[in-house]
């Protein structure tokens, strides 16, 4: 397992600068191919139409002012407008091709992004803070969008427009031409150069930008416990160094990045005076005409202004492909806990599990469980007992498959469950968690979230089980509450009751409670424990409790400790055997009296 | 919302110790602009002089010099415009980043400083597009916005300034057309500013949205839930991408106006310059110098909308900003609040207290009427049914919460007297929701004292039973620990976060049902911990459980945010009421007859 990642670390991206980042940035723009070469043959009539302006007004000029033909003089000015027009009407059919199919795209690489996370296993969430995902799957990506579309038409537009002058320029004059493009080497040396420093860079600055969002969203989260150790100073002073740290990284950016335009100017000046140096001087007078001199200076200075552009292009390319890197890094984050190919659809269950030398550890070297096997019968309720941190929540973890055994196998009636379909398998069971996490929006919807087509009734019953019913009509709205991010206002006690509620309204085969019902009071566990094995008759459920009293009357009850299954058997029959369970339930009731 | 003049001196005060650079900034664009007028005058006097003009070959070989002159000068303007460009663009990114660095340093002290009610009204996801987004919204505003707004205008200035020195007519046509653009602008900006304001509340949706997701993303695979989030998350992607696509298409419908009246500039010239030519009012030369020129008028003419558009985001997203920036949590130091210098004896009264969350004081009050009082060193447990206000009172006491009705007092004094944070500094609070920060468990538990000794943390760790699971972590406490204590489980988050509460030595100690997940053996060893502690303090206890609270010197039943009983073990099972039928319930009708027999006996 790579080391934890948090606020105060960059993350490495090991990959060098690779062009394959856009060509892969090309699929998304496959889709769009059509319009966009359709934006791209606009722009270049527009572009054209306009190019007819220049000789409309040089031969209005030349030719009719000069004869002082004042309707003529009209009717040039119409032609002229003419032209404006019909460019401008491309340009503007262009621009709102291209505003949809940017915005398409960044919905489409954000959708893919988003797809890929909810793939990804627990491990991947435990080993980085949230405000480090957050940040590509909304910052990065709407970063990368105007590259994506205006940017590559623009490279074609200005290279296509460089091409044509290049041509041009050498049909005029080879010599005089070669002048002019001496510059192009320096150019591309002190490019090359600003490429490499100002490619760091950027990534510095997204670095460090995802570090701050970390931080950030940490506190936002956290802030209460903040203010509880009234570390608000200290805390300021951190966010300030990080804030910092951005600070500086962004201004080692464009002090590269502001170099761009400048450089380019100062190269292109100079290309310009060596132009007239050559040509009035150096080469003598008879060696080129007037008119040649004049024409290679003209386009000399078209020459440089497409460069300027794609400078200007370049600048967006390099600091958004740093950005560009992260989404796909995290898009090609390996999916440790996936269908296997041939996966299969896991039948109805009938409540068969069954551990067969079962080896597991979250880190190489530190085995939680080793060897562990049991069979669970259909129907049979399994309580987990042990000391914390034994293993009893790796247990039922391993049984919905949110992480994968290293040996062994796991599995539901006779079918490995790493063999069939995560949603086949997780869809039927009903987990709830030792974090009762709780959706913002209404109380209903949270209780739906077990079964989205659930009606109101079912939604009220299944409340009515856990005993949450009455608390939930005893709020302003009733079921139509809004809670809060987090729950809000509700006290723990009632996000499990919830929580509760929601998972028995999937109406699991199998059933895992882990530590389900610690926050709630004793008498209200009383009353829902009635309602609940109701529930439960003729299902398979395991249970993770410490108070001995709620588990006692489970089938089976097994004592986790060690990385192994300790002690196994009923309450009776363990309590014979005066083992490691014997012990903890009369220290329990010794303890309480 | 809030007026733009507020607003520039707003940015301008949080950029102090850098007016001065960026000043030097907006004159460096002056500068520039004005030099790329002149520039083109060198070269145009160069191919005059010796290209095309009458007199070139001559110039050629009698005035070789000042062709090397007119070089030099063309290539070192050059220069210097670029130097001056780049140290300006710089100066701007400064200025813009100060402003940046110190308004999210003091945003995030400003949410840091917030209390309960402003939790409940922002999201997670919405503050943090406040922070990051909008916020960058502003520096654009400083680094881009402004410059583009100086350019334009100093340019537009200068041209206008030798174009009406040149012809005073020929000028009049072409700037004509300027009052056109601004009332385009003008509706434009009506236009295009609601649009702005719904894009960045549609900003914060998504990444409230995605927020969320990420958060509960344990819920959502133990549901197989990823497809029906997939929808959810698409639905605010979507919004957001056809608001995007919305408020550019606002701009381009009034572009192709704009972008005519730009583009009429030559045909202006050519119309009136074809005219004053023909009636012999005007030179070649002179129509050449204004058609040389017109770019300098017609491009800030384009950029207008631009920047009228980017101007607009500004405002939408700098209202968000300064909602924030300015907001002020209810719950604050009274202005006569007193520095607290000695610890709390740690008598802690209730007085009549009443308490509702926020705006809900009249139709649903958390607590009614409370009044107890409890003495240095003495522990409260508190019990009673999930909801019926525990938590909620114990918020009371470091006032994440002010009640409605009475008074809390500690040594006697409101404790609305006292400095939040000289208060809080004395309490030491588990919460029930255990909140870890991403970092080593040492800095977890030394989180209220950064300097904390090794060995002090670890003394700690002993009290709250922890010290054992985490020597035997690989990295022991170096082990660092994913946010929320993802690794850990719940017993285990649970006591350090308890040796985090006990690391400040508080003079009152609340455990907020810290011991619920921890096995008997461990709260046994934890309990033994809490008896020995090597500071005096009163503490207050929420459990459940009967063999965590018969041991306190006084036991509270909670019933409906009202006390129900309130005695210690003796008294209340003598009482036979709530608590008795606990310990009915809990340990058998067995054990408490037997209890009820010894207290007799004696």
């Amino acid at each position: 397992m790579a080391k934890r990642n948090t606020f105060k670390e960059d993350e490495v991206l090991e990959e060098p600068f690779d062009i394959k980042h856009l060509l892969r940035a090309s699929s998304y723009i496959k889709k769009y191919g059509k319009r966009m070469i359709s934006a791209l043959i606009l722009s270049a009539i527009g572009g054209a139409v306009g190019l007819l302006g220049p000789m409309i007004i040089q031969k209005t000029l030349d030719e009719v002012i000069p004869a002082g033909d004042t309707s003529k003089l009209v009717i040039m000015i119409l032609c002229l407008l003419g032209t404006v027009l019909v460019s401008i009407l491309f340009t503007t059919f262009r621009e709102r091709i291209m505003v949809r199919v940017s915005q398409r795209i960044i919905y489409d690489i954000r959708k893919d992004l988003f797809a890929h996370l909810q793939r990804l296993s627990f491990q991947y969430y435990d080993d980085r803070p949230q405000g480090k995902i957050l940040v590509r799957v909304v910052n990065n990506v709407n970063s990368v969008a105007d590259m994506l579309s205006n940017g590559l038409i623009n490279i074609v537009l200005e290279g296509l427009n460089l091409i044509f002058i290049v041509v041009f320029m050498l049909l005029v004059d080879v010599k005089l031409s070669l002048v002019v493009l001496a510059m192009v080497p320096v150019l591309a040396v002190f490019m090359f150069w600003i490429k490499n420093k100002q490619r760091k860079a950027w990534q510095q600055v997204s670095n460090k930008n995802s570090n701050l969002n970390a931080y950030l969203q940490e506190n936002i989260v956290g802030a209460k416990v903040t203010q509880m150790f009234a570390r608000e100073e200290e805390n300021a002073k951190i966010f300030s160094e990080l804030s910092d740290s951005c600070h500086k990284s962004w201004m080692e950016a464009v002090k590269y990045s502001n170099l761009v335009w400048p450089g380019i100017d100062d190269i292109s000046v100079v290309s310009r005076a060596l132009l007239f140096f050559c040509g009035l001087f150096l080469f003598g007078q008879g060696n080129a005409s007037i008119g040649v001199i004049v024409a290679i200076s003209s386009y000399a200075s078209r020459f440089w202004q497409p460069i300027m552009n794609l400078g200007n292009i370049f600048n967006t390319f390099i600091n958004n492909i740093a950005y560009l890197e992260r989404i796909f890094e995290t898009m090609d984050e390996k999916v440790d806990v996936d269908n296997a190919e041939d996966a299969t659809i896991l039948p109805p269950i009938k409540g068969e599990v069954t551990f067969s030398h079962v080896d597991f550890s979250y880190e190489e070297g530190k085995p939680v469980l080793k060897d562990v096997s049991f069979t669970i019968k259909p129907g049979e309720s399994v309580a987990l007992v042990g000391p914390t941190g034994a293993g009893k929540s790796t247990i039922v973890n391993l049984i919905s498959r949110f992480y994968d055994v290293q040996g062994g196998s796991v599995s539901i009636d006779g079918e490995d469950v790493s063999k069939v379909t995560l949603h086949s398998l997780r869809s039927q069971m009903g987990i709830m968690l030792q974090d009762s996490f709780i959706f913002s929006g209404t109380i209903e919807d949270n209780i739906r979230y077990g079964k989205l087509d659930a009606t109101y009734e079912e939604i009220k019953k299944a409340a009515s089980v856990v005993c949450a019913d009455d608390f939930i009509e005893d709020l302003q709205a009733g079921y139509a509450t809004e809670v809060k991010e987090r729950g809000g206002t509700l006290s723990q006690g009632q996000k499990q009751l919830i929580s509760f509620a929601r998972t028995l309204l999937s109406d699991p085969r199998i059933l895992i409670l882990d530590e389900a019902t610690s926050s709630i009071d004793v008498q209200t566990e009383k009353a829902l424990q009635k309602g609940l094995d109701a529930m439960l008759h003729g299902r398979t459920s395991f249970i993770i409790a410490h108070r001995l009293s709620t588990i006692k009357n489970c089938d089976k009850i097994m004592y986790v400790a060690d990385g192994g299954i300790l002690e196994s058997g009923s309450h009776e029959e363990l309590m014979a055997k005066k083992g490691a369970y014997y012990s903890l339930y009369t220290a329990q009731s010794q303890q309480a009296s | 919302m809030y007026k733009t003049r507020d607003k520039i001196k707003w940015i301008w005060t949080n950029m102090e110790g850098f007016h001065a650079i960026y000043i030097l900034g907006m004159i460096g664009t002056v500068i520039y602009n004005v030099l790329q007028l002149v520039v083109p005058f060198f070269s145009g006097k160069m191919i005059d002089m010796y290209l095309t003009g009458e007199d070139a070959v001559y110039n050629m070989e009698h005035h070789r010099n000042f062709f090397f002159i007119l070089l030099g000068v063309m290539v070192g303007a050059t220069f210097l415009r670029t130097i001056i460009v780049y140290v300006s663009c710089m100066a701007y990114e400064k200025g813009s980043q100060k402003v940046l660095y110190k308004v999210r340093s003091f945003l995030f002290e400003k949410i840091l400083r917030q209390d309960m009610r402003f939790y409940s009204k922002y999201r997670t996801g919405d503050l943090m597009t406040r922070v990051t987004g909008d916020l960058d919204a502003v520096r654009h505003m400083i680094a881009w916005v402004i410059r583009a707004v100086i350019e334009s205008f100093s340019l537009v200035m200068a041209t206008a300034v030798y174009f009406f020195i040149m012809d005073w007519r020929v000028a009049l046509a072409i700037l004509s057309i300027s009052p056109v653009i601004a009332i385009i602008i003008a509706q434009f900006k009506k236009h295009v500013a609601p649009r702005h304001k719904m894009l960045r509340e549609r900003l914060a949706e998504l990444n409230t949205d995605a927020q969320e997701n990420i958060a509960g993303n344990r819920v959502v695979k133990a549901f197989a839930r990823e497809e029906y989030e997939k929808e959810k998350f698409d639905k605010s992607s979507r919004a957001y991408a056809e608001q995007n696509e919305k408020t550019a298409l606002t701009w381009l419908s009034y572009f192709p106006y704009v972008e005519t009246l730009a583009n009429m500039l030559p045909s202006i010239l050519l119309l009136t310059g074809g005219i004053f030519m023909i009636a012999g009012t005007m030179t070649m030369g002179e129509y050449v110098a204004f058609s040389g020129l017109t770019w300098a008028i017609s491009n800030p003419m384009r950029q207008v909308g631009n920047v009228m558009n980017e101007f607009q985001r500004f405002q939408a997203a700098s209202d968000k900003v300064l909602e924030i920036y300015y907001s002020e949590a209810t719950i604050t130091d009274r202005p006569d609040a007193k520095d607290l210098t000695e610890r709390f004896q740690g008598e802690i009264v209730f007085d009549h207290v009443s308490f509702a969350y926020p705006d809900e004081e009249a139709v649903a009050p958390v607590l009614r009427d409370i009044s107890f009082t409890i003495k240095p060193g003495e522990t409260l447990a508190i019990m009673g049914e999930t909801g019926c206000g525990k938590t909620s009172l114990i918020q009371l006491i470091p006032r994440f919460y002010d009640p409605y009705e009475g008074r809390i007092l500690i040594d006697g004094e409101d404790i609305k007297s006292f400095k939040l944070t000289d208060l809080r500094h004395q309490i030491g609070l588990a919460t029930q929701d255990v909140l870890l920060y991403s970092d080593t468990i040492d800095g977890n538990i030394a989180y209220g004292d950064v300097d904390m000794p090794e060995k002090d943390v670890l003394k700690y760790a002993k009290y709250s039973a922890a010290n054992g699971f985490i020597k035997a972590m690989p990295e022991g406490y170096d082990t660092i620990i994913g946010e929320r204590g993802v690794g850990l489980s719940g017993g285990q988050k649970q006591r350090i976060s308890l040796a985090r509460a006990l690391a400040i030595r508080p003079s009152i100690l609340i455990l907020d049902d810290t011991t619920s997940a921890v096995d008997l053996e461990t709260e046994k060893q934890i309990q033994e911990g809490l008896a020995n502690l090597d500071f005096p303090c009163t503490k207050i206890m929420i459990a459940q459980r009967i063999s965590t609270t018969k041991n306190a010197d006084h036991i509270m039943i909670l019933k409906d945010g009202k006390i129900l009983e309130m005695g210690n073990h003796e008294e209340l099972i003598r009482q036979n009421g709530y608590y008795a039928d606990l310990v009915r319930l809990q340990l058998g009708e067995e054990v408490l007859a037997s209890m009820l027999a010894g207290k007799e006996g004696k």
